[in-house]
């Protein structure tokens, strides 16, 4: 007993920076074993390389501004010329055949990856941030300010967030940006849920305890002690988020996109709608080969959140 | 604490959730122009255009202040004045919010209800099966087609599925069958002398009697021709919704067998000798289903969500159409009124889903 207190004394006294190092490279190695979450991390990976070289480095794909020089108007595809299929010969821009108005789909597909990936990014990180300290102070204070922080959650957890996400879009008035807004309303909530739980969870903890009684600031414990305590469970809603969201996004473009009067910058749910008419004819690549670009994003996040998932949380370690 | 007692607590709960649904979408009315609301609520066409648009002012509280004119919204909604909507593109309608809700609702619960039950039929023994074997050749399939359905985007489903299994989409398919748009042909009545049972609602919408659902009555009234048509049209949408619904459910039950699997009373159920069928179907599954059920209201959240694109690609007049008409129409009320008509069923299919979770597990009586 006395052995076991020393040894636990013994534990907290290693450097506290060091052991953090180790523990993650750990877990790390764990996340490494697992081959369908490494895949998953790659394709993840390999997505926003290409969105990022896209920024810094948009010539490589030899399309810029999309927004005029494509006018592509799902709703007016009479008198253009038929979408060519896909060929490997030749041009790379030509691998994955043509689109509406002979728009050549992998190299603006890859260029719209670019729109997707940084709008939800920053859906999907702004939604956590608010989420999380709003959650976490709930958590933390308890009381009053916790009671109302689950019932405004309980309120949005039980709107339909699809039907009140394109509400909000109307009222606000169409564009990219009211998009992005409307969906961190709708989404926030999970991450106030989610971290209020774990914060509640660790401000039992004992060196949570210990700090306050040192004299530690409450601002101190929650961005301290709290936050990052509470964040790993939130790394996995993260990844997983990205795949849900990624689609939110694409569907209100897509919705947008089949009854669209004007021209709008290209994003992947738009360029799917341009294609749907092409479907009848028999020419399945303008929305298929989109579609299977999307899909393979979610499928890729979607094996990453689970890997993670298996080695964040110790529980389900075995 | 008994069931009842629950009942009514979970019921009292629901007030505050109510209410919380009445501030927002009032705030999302609020944020708006006013003119531009008084003008929107009434009918174009009255006849005193000057006097409507100053008694809508009146009926909004428009002058009164943010608080009483949230107690005339509250007041408003509760007495069915939900104002008027005229719609353009892609439904065609004229007429006060509530008619055109009455009109399109019963379309969308015909196609829910069919999508719900044949989910929940597929995906308890399906996820039972996989659940039990968990690394089998059955459980690898059955994870690969929950993922790729749960990732597939359900309108980029719904357009494939009309393509290959819609009638005269490819000309020469042998398996396009099924009619892609509507709810039933206007052929399968005799347009001559309709049936009494049918009858032209607002802006020429068919409605039929008693119940609005169209299978239903026509199998009441012993049409079995018109049903089986109106069946037909409602598949493809069914279809869709149903494998976007049951790759979700089957994801969760799947995963919550596995951690069944691994606790102390299947081993204690084991080690006494207890059949493996009972073992699975008693003590397993009854389990899972416990954790499977709280994320059903989410799933019913996203099948909502689905509604909306669904009925967009099938031309289907439900009310995920009609929402989305309302707001490519510029129609403000409209927009309001489905927003909080779906918000009404999400809250309903979330008591549902607690009650049935606490019939299932008696612990859950807090």
């Amino acid at each position: 007993m006395i052995e076991e207190t020393a040894l636990r004394s013994n534990r907290t006294m290693e450097p506290k920076k060091h052991s953090r190092l180790e523990n993650s490279a750990a877990t790390f190695r764990l996340f490494l074993k697992n081959r369908l979450a490494m895949v998953g991390m790659i394709i993840t990976l390999v997505y926003f390389a290409i969105a990022i070289a896209d920024t810094v480095y948009p010539q490589w794909l030899g399309v810029s501004n999309l927004s005029t020089a494509l006018n592509f108007v799902p709703g007016h595809i009479a008198n253009t010329a038929q979408p060519s299929p896909p060929r490997f010969n030749g041009s790379w821009w030509y691998w994955f055949g043509t689109t509406y108005s002979t728009i050549p789909i992998l190299p603006v597909m890859l260029a719209a990856l670019r729109i997707d990936l940084a709008y939800t990014v920053l859906i999907v990180f702004l939604g956590m941030g608010i989420g999380v300290i709003l959650g976490s102070a709930a958590g933390y204070f308890g009381g009053i300010l916790d009671e109302i922080m689950m019932r405004v959650t309980d309120i949005f957890f039980s709107l339909p967030f699809f039907v009140f996400a394109l509400a909000i879009v109307y009222v606000l008035g169409f564009s990219f940006d009211n998009v992005v807004l409307a969906l961190i309303i709708i989404w926030w909530p999970t991450y106030a849920r989610l971290s209020r739980g774990l914060a509640l969870e660790t401000k039992s903890f004992k060196y949570v305890e210990a700090s306050r009684a040192s004299g530690a600031s409450n601002f101190k414990i929650l961005f301290g002690h709290i936050i990052p305590n509470v964040l790993s469970p939130v790394y996995v809603q993260i990844s997983l988020d990205l795949g849900s969201i990624i689609q939110l996004f694409a569907s209100i473009f897509f919705l947008i996109g089949s009854f669209a009067q004007s021209t709008y910058p290209i994003e992947i749910g738009y360029m799917i709608s341009g294609g749907e008419s092409y479907l009848s004819e028999g020419l399945w690549w303008p929305v298929i080969i989109p579609s299977l670009f999307l899909l393979v994003f979610t499928v890729a996040v979607n094996l990453m959140g689970d890997g993670l998932r298996d080695v964040l949380d110790p529980k389900l370690r075995r | 604490m008994e069931l009842r007692y629950f009942i009514i607590r979970r019921l009292l709960l629901m007030i505050p959730t109510l209410i919380g649904l009445t501030i927002i979408v009032f705030v999302l009315m609020w944020s708006l122009p006013h003119t531009f609301l008084a003008s929107a609520f009434i009918n174009p066409k009255a006849p005193n255009r000057a006097q409507a648009i100053l008694t809508a002012e009146n009926q909004l509280g428009l002058n009164q202040g943010i608080v009483l004119a949230y107690l005339h919204y509250l007041g408003n909604t509760l007495t069915g004045n939900w104002g008027y909507m005229t719609l353009t593109t892609p439904i065609k309608f004229d007429g006060t919010v509530l008619s055109g809700i009455g009109l399109f609702f019963p379309n969308t619960i015909q196609l829910v209800i069919f999508a719900a039950i044949l989910s929940i039929l597929i995906a308890i023994p399906l996820g039972t099966y996989i659940g039990a074997r968990p690394n089998s050749i059955a459980d690898h399939s059955g994870r690969i087609f929950s993922l790729s359905f749960y990732a597939i985007p359900v309108f980029v489903l719904a357009v494939v599925f009309q393509v290959i299994f819609g009638k005269g989409v490819i000309a020469g398919n042998p398996v396009g069958i099924f009619p892609i748009s509507g709810t039933f042909s206007i052929s399968a009545i005799n347009v001559i002398s309709p049936p009494s049972w049918l009858v032209s609602g607002v802006g020429g919408v068919v409605l039929s009697q008693p119940t609005h659902l169209i299978i239903f009555d026509s199998l009441i009234h012993g049409d079995y021709a018109l049903a089986g048509n109106a069946f037909m049209h409602i598949v493809l949408p069914v279809l869709v919704l149903t494998l976007s619904l049951l790759a979700g459910i089957l994801r969760f039950l799947r995963a919550s067998m596995v951690d069944a699997a691994n606790s102390e009373y299947i081993k204690t159920a084991r080690s006494k000798g207890v059949p493996e069928n009972i073992v699975v179907k008693l003590h397993m599954r009854r389990n899972a289903l416990i954790p499977t059920i709280t994320v059903l209201g989410l799933l019913f959240a996203s099948l909502l969500g689905g509604v909306v694109l669904i009925e967009d690609v099938f031309d289907y007049p439900g009310i995920g159409y009609l929402a989305l008409s309302t707001i490519l129409s510029g129609s403000i009320f409209g927009v309001l009124g489905t927003t909080f008509l779906f918000g009404i069923i999400l809250i309903t299919a979330n008591l549902l889903v607690d009650i049935t979770y606490a019939i299932l597990d008696p612990r859950i009586r807090y």
